[in-house]
Order: structure tokens, then C-alpha cells, then sequence
């Protein structure tokens, strides 16, 4: 028998292994959202509406003011059937051809509405939370714009610009950046002064590495959270406008006012008056959901659970 | 801790009154001024006569504060020759015409008539000052002149109104009664300062837009009511509120009712005003959304992970991602099914029936946030250090959440209480539209709609106000359940 | 003397299911606390130190249980216990425990009084007068001047050091049996740490309870303890009192520790560091977990896991270098005479070592 009692030597790098499974940030990521079904189901979905909106009306145009059947008595107030899915309305236009123009613009001002809030907001805020002297000044000017309620200022600014996309869009985004703003800047201020950032100061990491590794992840989770609130957000004011006769001009679709204008078909032809309302409300509900998965299958400490 | 309240005072002044002044410099430069006649009744009447247009017009947008506008004849005031300054065409009236052009003013001529007018209109600066310079006005004995009443004494004094209690009068204010007592909130009155927020156009035509929305509304009061000259009768005029009437202008009906010059009363209504309106409907409404949101918070944040919190969190985001305008509308289908009104004036202020479902839908909007708040404090503090030590004192569950968990979370709720008046202001806007609500929230996209400039910066004006202070409140008040917060003027306050 | 043992620890293990694996962090640890004495638990980060004191009182996390092993306490198995009724019998009344920050410990909204005369009033029963009696009695005892009037303050209003003593002052407020201390004086500066220490051994002198100390730091392992258990990855490597463990210790790993003390750094040598890192105990660990890291390791430490090898009546060690047929290893140049030169040091510096 082999002597088990010799001294052997001491292998330092065996020593050094550490034995924690690889980790990949994205991968961990996808894992967490695709391993919710609710947030599949809800991504299906938003996904046919979206590419439904964006597709269909590229080949069947509507427009509210644009009429070729309104002195066909025939074509109007049809009920939905295999021919016109979603019937026809009080000038004998399909519905299904409003519903996708009105949803589509109504994504394309939340979307775009976001995508300004959220890139301006995330970039001042992320200077805001650096710098000690922004810091000062921003801090006013964010008060005095956290005082207005949101639903007067979009209100009175869609009265002062007038009625049309841009202008809905400059009115829902204008302060929103703000908000987010100071979202971001109060995160980076956190986690500016965190250890691992004072260290890799320490260890000569450049700045803008610092920037882009040690902040920016933490962030990620942050910003889609805020994205995933502000694109419903924007979604229920577009249709509120509408319903006010406030948003989009005449001639644009619009569910806000298809559902202001069917309101009166309440009872007789019920179709007309719930279906944009519906729509409306799946697709909020659907990206919300997805939107708010991601943000928690983004955030870091979720993925040792 | 005064000085502090001072400074944001002075601060929450300072944003209003930027946002005020904004509002009033985009509105009156970047609105199209004609737009506010599209809801002119008497316009129309003038049809072709280019003159009375010109004239009514630019009287009006003078009257709203838009510019200057003066008359040859007004012109002609200030030369030497007035006559021969209203000669159309004449030497004077060319210097005339060449100094106002010289000042700024845009000079033309009447059509028909011939005769000059000339307008400035005013620049941002001068659309600010003049808006706030006229915006306080105190009462005083020297307000009124009137040529029929030379000798009008002018004096301020106590005495007993027409109900015995104790009052302050005056004669030769603009008001009656500078400050009076009665059984409705505030209970004291007073009428020394006034707030001039403009006059309404062109809906509700020539009322101050305070008026509008702080009168009550529907039909005329009536009372039994004794008049100052003896009389009594049934009436709807409310005689604490009585102010000056020129002599020249009292008739047979106001000498019998009254015994002074003041006889011009305002009235008394059924209905609340748009103010209490709001108001009622926010009070009620906030009250609902913290009664169901705090417990269900707590409650979720206590079966974390477990059915209960997956429903809640269900019901969350889908107040969250839904639409406030479809959400209404479900609610709505599912309330008139149980017989509940779905326009607010069906039934009125009167019938219970009519406020069950706005107050649950202004109420339910607001739960999904402080559900959030709620939950993931309470989550938060159940992972504080103190709470593990205090596990390890031996202390329960139930008693750690009561005693300890609970007094640490009250900082935040009462944090929350400002946003939350805030959110229901822009809620009410929504829900009083939909549901055809007078109130003020509905007052805005109606005032909109109609160009009412005044009414719209008037609700801007009272509407940020209501944030601003709800923000200052929701500040103090957390000095009193934070032992750790000594106000003072450093740091961010939000 | 015999000391009577007032809590005996078999066989414990405890495991934690993380995402979906399970994490053994004690495995299989047999001890016995004497009445009055003060044991130091000592062993790197990740050793299971926390944990293993964690079970006296059930405060594991909600994923972690103990899966074998029973804890005999006046007559009763811990281990058995299942609700928190039970726990809450013990905890503060019979066994306290003292966390490291003291600045988190106590509720920032609550007054240092509330929180002294809630435990009384909860374990003894008393009024609320009564219990403002003894807390004000309490908190003069830990060495807070104007105890009456600090009463009724927050603990934002106190120093770091004034609220570990109030921390101590809650903990022994209903004369626990036993006091559990994990690592109270790491967040506190030197001076303060020196004056906690002795207010624990006064203390524990005159309410006579038993002391458990977790640290890393040997220092006040010196300072304080009677037993010293060294822990490595998840189980006891050597046991022994406090002379044992400096004087005589006979596992590599008490040997490395003891080396790394800085006071016998040597200018302008490097200073001694153990290599490598503790072991993953998401795996089943084959042989002496130390073996990775042992300079004297040997071909059996890395296949057979060592038995206990009782070196004298309270003195014992987990390593084949104690078995009769491995060859003969001297402690580390480093830490032999260990005692005089750490007296030399004091000697020197005025501080930092009582032997």
C-alpha cells in the first residue's frame, strides 16, 4: 500500500479555482422573461397588434374624412361578419381599416413619446447625478415642473399648439423627460458612491468604462421600468385626447375619438363603441405586462432566485 | 423650522407664478385671438357691418387684455384742437396717426365711418404685469364714487347682520359686508380681498371666472328673507353679498327691498359649486383609494409570493396598463347594469345613486400606485437590520409589524398624500368628462374648447396652486411623524 | 471543576436551497457550551460561523433548515421546534443575540426607552412603570450617563458605541442564559471595541450567562475567550481553550490563521496570507476541505475526510497530521513563541494584546 501519509505539494492555482457557475448577464435575462408564460402570451400578443398596425395600413389607407361609400345606405352599421370583421360604421367604413390606422398612430406617438423621454431623460439625468452644480440648478427647475399636474399641461399645451401628431408628441413628452430625469439621476447618485465604483476608480478604470460597466447594468433594469410605464401612459392620453376632440386632427384616425364618436351607438350598435375600447386597452395591458417582466428579468438581483 | 415654511412658501409662490405666466404668454401670443369669437352669439348679429365688427371685436380683446385699443375720438383727447382733430383727414389727426405709429401701434380707419382706431398689442411682459397687477384687490372706503351720492359716508363698522350675529360693514366699499359669519364652511367671510382672475368669455359672458366656478349652480334658492328696509319675502338673493349700486340705477323694486346704495346681491343656488363639486368628489374619492390601497399593499406585502399577492399584482397592472378612458367605460357598463346612472345629471346632487360610481372610479384609479408603495415598503422594511433584531428579541410577527413596521411606514404614506391629490386632480378631469360632472375638472376641456382663455388660465392658476401647497403640506406634515427630519432650508425637498 | 454544559450541539447540518441547488453551510458540527464560560467561534467569511448560531435560535433564513443533527437545551431539542410561539419563548428571555452594525439594529422612529421596556414588559410581564424602572436601571448599567432623561430620545440622537451598549442593555434586559455576539464590535473603532468588551465581561460576570463570541478577528479571541472553536468550511477544525488554541494549536489551518496575524508582520518581508479561497459547498466535499490550501497537506487529505484526534481533555483536532502514521510536523516558524512575542508587541505599542 502506497504511503497516503507523505506530504505533497501544494498546488497554488488549484487552490485559486473558484467553482461558481458561469454567468451571463443576457442569458440570465432571457431565461427569467421566457420562463414566464404570462409574458409570452402577453409578447404574442402585442407582437400581431403591433405588426398588424404597422403593416395592414400600408395597404388599405383610412382616414376618417376620406368616405367612398357614405351614400351607400347598404354598407352601413354592418355587424361583424367574415367580410368586414369588425362591421362597418355610420358612413359604411370598416371598422378592422380604423382600428389598425387609429392603433398605429396611437403607438407611434407613444412609442416616439417615449423614445424622446426616455433617451433625453436618461441622458441628462445621468450628467445630473454626476455633476454637484446641475445638481442645484436642475433640482429647481424639476420642482416647479413636478407641480403641474400632467393632465393640465398636456391639456392646456395640445390647446396652445393646436391639434396634430407633433404637436401631441412634444406635449406628452416636454416634461415627461423630467421625470425621468430625476429617476435616473437619483439611481446614479446611489450607486455612484457604492464601493465597486470607488474601487475601480482606485484601479485606474477610465470613466466612461466606469460609465458603461458598473453603472449602466444597474440601470437597464431602471429605464425599461420606466419605458414600461410611460408607453401606456402616453397610450391612455393619446385616446384621452382624442375622446376630448384634442389629440390628432380630423382628418387622422384615432381610437380616443372613434370611441367619443361611436359613444352614441352605445346600445344600437355596441360593436363600434367597444371594439376600439378594447383594442386599446389589450394593447396597454400587453405591452405593460411585457415591459414589466423584462424590467424584472433585467434587474441583476433577480437572478439568483 | 418658520423660516423654512417661508422659504418654500416663497418658492411654491415663485412656481406658480411661473407656470401662471408661461400659460398666459403661450396662450394669449400663440392662440389664434380670433378663435375666441367662435362661440360669439351676438357677432353673428353684426353680420356685414364692418365697422361694429371691427369695433366689438377690439373692444372685447381689449376688455380680455389683449392690447390696447383706442378711437379717434379717444386719440383726439389728448391734442390741443379737438375738433379739429376728429375732421377726418385733417393736419392733426395725421400728426396723431403718426404718433401712435411712433409708440408702437398699429393705426387704421374704419371702413364706413372713416374715422381712426389704432391698437398695440401688448408684449409678454406686459400680458404678465398686467394680469398679477390687477390680481389683488382689496375693498376700501374710498372705492366707490358715484355723482348721485355725494355725501356717501364713509365709514367701517361692527354691527349685527340681518341674523343677529356680529358683522363688519362699510359704507362707501364696494362690498356691504366686509366680513360676515354663517353656518357654511368657512364659517368666517370676508370680502376685503378679492382675487381677479378675469373675466369669463365667451361662455358665461361678463362674470369674474372666479365667480363661475366658486357660485353655486342649477336653479335659484329660494328663502324667506327679511330685507333691510323691513320687507320680507320669498327670494334667492343672498344679502351678505351685497355690493353698490349707483343711484342713478336703483329702481322701485330695490328701494322697497333695500334702505342703502348697496342692492346689488348675488344669489343663492341648489347645487354646489365646481369648486365643492371637485371637492367633494376628491375627498371622497381619495379617502376610498387609501382605504383599499394601504390595507392591500400590507396585505399583499404579507403573502409575498402566494395567491393573494398574484391576484393583487394582477390587479395592479391592469389599472396601471390600462386606459383611464376604457377603464371608465368598463366600469361604467358594469355600474349601469346595477341601475347607477351613467351621466352625472340624471339623477343630480340630490340622489346618492349619482356619486356611488365616479367616486369608485376616481378612487379605484388611484389604489394602484400606493398598492405598489405599500407593498414593496413593507417587503423593504421586513429585511431591515431592526426588525431581524427585533425578531431576535423574542418579539412576534404581529407585534414587530405593529409596533415597529407600521410607525416606519407612515413616513412614507404621509409622503404619498400630496401625490396622491395631485393624481386625482388629473383623474377628476377624466372621470367629470365622462360622466358630465360640473365641476371644475370638466370646467377645463369645456373652457377649451370654447377659446376661454380667461377660464383656462384661471384653472391653470388654481389647479397648480392645489399641487404646490398639496406638496408643501405633504412636507410638514412629514416633520411630524419623522422624529429624524428637522426642517431646514438645505437639501432637495423632493 | 466540572462546569455543568448548558446547551450541547450534535452532528448539526444545515443546507440552503439556492436557485435551484442546495448549499451544505454546516456540515456535521458537535459542540458543548459550559455555563458561565465564553467560547470564540473564529473562521473566515462563508465558514458557517453565523449560521451554526443561527439554529440556537431559528433565525436561519427561510431557505436554509437544519436537516440533521438535534441541539439539547434545558431538557428540550431545538431542532424539533417548529413555530415561531416557541422561538419567541427563547429568544430575548433565554438566549439573546447581538448583531455587528449597531446602527441599523435599532428602529430609527422608536425611542431607545420603547425598545428596552417592550422586551420587558414582554418576558417578565411587568408594568410599563416597572419596566421603565429597570430599563433606566439598564441603561445606567451599560454606561449611559442621564439615563433618565436619554430615555425618551432617538437613536439617531446617540453615538455608534452609546447604541451597541443599548443593544447589550436590551439583550440581557430579562437575563438570557445565553448571549450570542456576532462580530459586535467590527463596525466600532478600536477604542470603542475595547470598552464593549470589557462591558460584556463585567456584565457577564455579574448576570452569570454564557458567551458565545463570532469573530474573525484573533485579537479579541485573546482578549475574551475561555474555548476557542476554529471553523472552516462548514465544520469545526480545532477546539480548544484559549491557551490550546494559541499555545498549542495543532491544525494547519489555526496555524495559517495565527500567522496572518498582522502584528507579526516583519518590515519589509511581505505580510503572510493564506493561498486560494475557501471551497464551493454546493459540492460534496471529498477529503480535509483545507487540503486545496494546506502547505502540509498529505495524499489522504485529499481522499479521506480526518477524524477528531483528541490532543488532551479539552483539546482536540480534525487533521491526519495528528494520526500516528503521518510524519512529524512543527507549527510555522512564524508562530512559534508566540506568546512572548506577542507580549513584546504589547510591551511596545502599549495595546492590542492581552495575553
Amino acid at each position: 500500500m502506497e504511503n497516503k501519509f507523505k506530504l505533497v505539494k501544494l498546488e497554488e492555482q488549484a487552490s485559486e479555482h473558484i467553482l461558481a457557475p458561469n454567468y451571463s448577464y443576457w442569458k440570465s435575462v432571457f431565461r427569467r422573461f421566457f420562463s414566464s408564460k404570462v409574458a409570452i402570451f402577453m409578447f404574442i400578443i402585442s407582437a400581431i397588434i403591433i405588426l398588424m398596425s404597422a403593416i395592414y395600413p400600408l395597404f388599405v389607407p383610412y382616414s376618417p374624412s376620406y368616405t367612398p361609400n357614405i351614400n351607400d345606405f347598404a354598407t352601413r352599421f354592418i355587424r361583424p361578419n367574415l367580410e368586414y370583421l369588425f362591421g362597418t360604421d355610420n358612413v359604411g367604413n370598416s371598422l378592422f381599416d380604423a382600428i389598425w390606422s387609429g392603433t398605429r398612430n396611437s403607438l407611434a406617438i407613444a412609442f416616439t413619446a417615449t423614445a424622446i423621454t426616455t433617451i433625453l431623460g436618461v441622458t441628462v439625468g445621468a450628467f445630473w447625478g454626476f455633476s454637484k452644480r446641475i445638481d442645484k440648478f436642475m433640482l429647481e427647475v424639476y420642482n416647479i415642473a413636478a407641480n403641474i399636474p400632467f393632465t393640465l399641461l398636456v391639456i392646456v399645451l395640445m390647446y396652445i399648439l393646436g391639434r396634430g401628431m407633433w404637436q401631441l408628441i412634444f406635449a406628452l413628452s416636454v416634461t415627461s423627460w423630467l421625470t425621468t430625469a430625476y429617476f435616473i439621476r437619483v439611481q446614479v447618485m446611489i450607486i455612484r458612491d457604492r464601493e465597486y465604483n470607488l474601487a475601480s476608480r482606485c484601479l485606474g478604470t477610465p470613466t466612461h468604462r466606469i460609465i458603461t460597466h458598473n453603472i449602466l447594468p444597474q440601470l437597464i433594469s431602471v429605464i425599461v421600468t420606466a419605458i414600461s410605464r410611460d408607453v401606456p401612459t402616453f397610450i391612455s392620453y393619446e385616446v384621452f385626447l382624442g375622446y376630448l376632440g384634442m389629440g390628432l386632427t380630423q382628418s387622422d384616425a384615432s381610437l380616443g375619438r372613434m370611441i367619443s364618436d361611436y359613444s352614441q351607438y352605445i346600445s344600437s350598435a355596441s360593436y363600434l363603441f367597444w371594439l376600439p375600447v378594447c383594442i386599446s386597452a389589450i394593447i396597454a395591458v400587453s405591452l405593460y405586462v411585457v415591459g414589466q417582466t423584462l424590467a424584472d428579468a433585467s434587474d441583476p438581483r433577480t437572478h439568483f432566485i | 423650522m418658520r423660516k423654512y415654511i417661508i422659504g418654500r412658501l416663497i418658492r411654491s409662490f415663485f412656481s406658480i407664478f411661473i407656470v401662471v405666466s408661461i400659460a398666459i404668454v403661450m396662450i394669449y401670443t400663440l392662440v389664434p385671438k380670433e378663435n375666441i369669437f367662435f362661440g360669439d352669439s351676438y357677432l353673428p348679429k353684426l353680420g356685414s357691418k364692418p365697422d361694429e365688427t371691427i369695433q366689438y371685436k377690439n373692444s372685447r380683446w381689449e376688455e380680455l387684455g389683449y392690447l390696447d385699443f383706442v378711437q379717434q375720438s379717444d386719440m383726439c383727447k389728448n391734442s390741443d384742437n379737438y375738433s379739429g382733430c376728429m375732421v377726418i383727414g385733417s393736419e392733426e389727426s395725421l400728426v396723431l396717426k403718426a404718433n401712435y405709429v411712433d409708440e408702437g401701434y398699429t393705426v387704421d380707419t374704419f371702413p364706413k365711418s372713416g374715422f381712426l382706431y389704432a391698437y398695440k398689442e401688448y408684449t409678454a411682459v406686459e400680458l404678465i404685469t398686467n394680469w398679477f397687477s390687477n390680481f389683488i384687490q382689496i375693498d376700501n372706503v374710498n372705492k366707490i364714487s358715484d355723482d348721485g351720492n355725494l355725501d356717501l359716508e364713509r365709514k367701517v363698522y361692527l354691527a349685527t347682520d340681518y341674523n343677529g350675529l356680529p358683522a363688519v360693514k362699510c359704507s362707501g366699499c364696494e362690498n356691504e359686508y366686509l366680513m360676515y359669519l354663517d353656518g357654511s364652511f368657512p364659517f368666517i367671510h370676508q370680502n376685503f380681498i378679492k382675487l381677479n382672475f378675469g373675466v369669463s368669455y365667451p361662455t358665461y359672458s361678463g362674470v369674474e371666472t372666479i365667480d363661475v366656478i366658486s357660485s353655486g349652480q342649477g336653479t335659484y334658492d329660494y328663502e324667506d328673507v327679511e330685507f333691510p328696509s323691513g320687507k320680507t319675502a320669498s327670494s334667492p338673493l343672498d344679502l351678505h353679498n351685497c355690493t353698490y349700486k349707483a343711484t342713478s340705477t336703483l329702481d322701485r323694486l330695490d328701494q322697497e327691498k333695500f334702505d342703502s346704495n348697496y342692492a346689488n346681491c348675488s344669489f343663492n343656488y341648489q347645487d354646489p359649486s365646481m369648486i365643492s363639486t371637485s371637492y367633494l368628489f376628491g375627498i371622497l374619492a381619495l379617502i376610498l383609494s387609501y382605504v383599499i390601497g394601504l390595507p392591500g399593499g400590507i396585505f399583499m406585502s404579507s403573502r409575498k409570493g402566494k395567491l393573494a399577492d398574484k391576484i393583487g399584482t394582477v390587479y395592479i397592472n391592469f389599472m396601471i396598463a390600462v386606459p383611464s378612458l376604457a377603464f371608465i367605460f368598463f366600469a361604467k357598463l358594469i355600474g349601469t347594469a346595477f341601475g347607477l346612472p351613467d351621466k352625472f345629471p340624471q339623477f343630480g346632487f340630490n340622489d346618492i345613486r349619482s356619486y356611488i360610481l365616479p367616486v369608485i372610479i376616481l378612487g379605484l384609479l388611484g389604489t394602484a400606485g400606493l398598492m405598489i408603495w405599500t407593498r414593496r415598503y413593507m417587503v423593504d422594511q421586513s429585511n431591515a437590520d431592526y426588525v431581524k433584531f427585533a425578531r431576535a428579541k423574542g418579539l412576534s410577527q404581529k407585534e414587530i409589524f405593529n409596533n415597529h413596521i407600521l410607525k416606519n411606514a407612515i413616513i412614507p404614506i404621509v409622503d404619498g398624500i400630496p401625490s396622491s391629490i395631485i393624481l386625482c386632480i388629473s383623474g377628476a378631469v377624466i372621470t367629470e368628462t365622462v360622466f358630465a360632472i360640473p365641476g371644475m375638472g370638466k370646467m377645463l376641456p369645456d373652457a377649451i374648447k370654447a377659446y376661454n382663455n380667461s377660464m383656462v388660465i384661471t384653472l391653470t392658476f388654481i389647479l397648480t396652486a392645489l399641487s404646490v401647497l398639496a406638496l408643501l403640506l405633504g412636507d410638514i406634515l412629514i416633520t411630524f411623524v419623522d422624529p429624524r427630519i428637522k426642517l431646514d432650508n438645505k437639501g432637495d425637498s423632493r | 471543576m466540572e462546569k455543568n454544559v448548558v446547551l450541547s450541539a450534535r452532528d448539526i447540518e444545515v443546507k440552503f436551497k439556492v436557485r435551484s441547488r442546495t448549499l451544505t453551510a454546516v456540515r456535521n458540527i458537535s459542540l458543548d457550551l459550559y455555563d458561565g464560560e465564553t467560547l470564540a467561534i473564529v473562521g473566515e467569511s462563508g465558514s458557517g460561523k453565523s449560521v451554526f448560531t443561527k439554529t440556537f435560535t431559528g433565525m436561519l433564513d427561510s431557505n436554509g433548515s437544519v436537516t440533521n443533527g438535534e441541539i439539547l437545551f434545558k431538557g428540550q431539542d431545538l431542532v424539533k421546534i417548529k413555530n415561531d410561539k416557541e422561538w419567541e419563548q427563547l429568544r430575548g428571555k433565554k438566549i439573546s443575540t447581538i448583531f455587528q452594525d449597531p446602527m441599523t439594529s435599532l428602529n430609527p422612529v422608536r425611542t431607545i426607552g420603547y425598545q428596552i421596556i417592550e422586551v420587558i414588559m414582554k418576558h417578565q410581564g411587568k408594568t410599563k412603570t416597572e419596566a421603565k424602572k429597570l430599563a433606566i436601571e439598564l441603561m445606567d448599567r451599560v454606561g449611559i450617563t442621564d439615563a433618565a432623561k436619554r430615555f425618551d430620545e432617538y437613536p439617531f440622537q446617540y453615538s455608534g458605541g452609546m447604541r451597541q451598549r443599548i443593544v447589550i442593555a436590551i439583550s440581557l434586559a430579562c437575563r438570557p442564559e445565553i448571549l450570542i455576539c456576532d462580530e459586535p464590535t467590527t463596525a466600532l473603532d478600536v477604542t470603542i471595541q475595547a470598552q464593549i468588551i470589557k462591558l460584556i465581561k463585567d456584565l457577564q460576570v455579574e448576570y452569570k450567562f454564557t458567551t458565545v463570541y463570532i469573530t474573525h478577528d484573533l485579537g479579541v479571541v485573546a482578549n475574551v475567550a475561555d474555548k476557542v472553536a476554529v471553523m472552516y468550511a462548514g465544520q469545526i477544525v480545532e477546539y480548544g481553550t484559549v491557551e490550546d488554541i494559541f499555545y498549542r494549536p495543532k491544525h494547519p489551518y489555526t496555524w495559517a490563521l495565527l500567522s496572518s496575524l498582522p502584528q507579526l508582520g516583519v518590515k519589509g518581508k511581505d505580510l503572510y496570507a493564506i493561498v486560494g479561497t475557501p471551497p464551493s459547498l454546493y459540492e460534496e466535499v471529498v477529503g480535509d476541505a483545507f487540503a486545496p490550501r494546506n502547505p502540509y497537506a498529505m495524499q489522504i487529505d485529499f481522499e479521506e475526510e480526518p477524524p477528531f484526534f483528541q490532543i488532551s481533555k479539552t483539546h482536540r483536532a480534525k487533521t491526519w497530521l495528528l494520526d500516528p502514521r503521518a510524519p512529524k510536523v512543527d507549527p510555522p516558524i512564524e508562530i512559534q513563541n508566540l506568546h512572548e512575542r506577542l507580549m513584546a508587541i504589547a510591551g511596545e505599542e502599549g495595546g492590542g494584546y492581552h495575553g
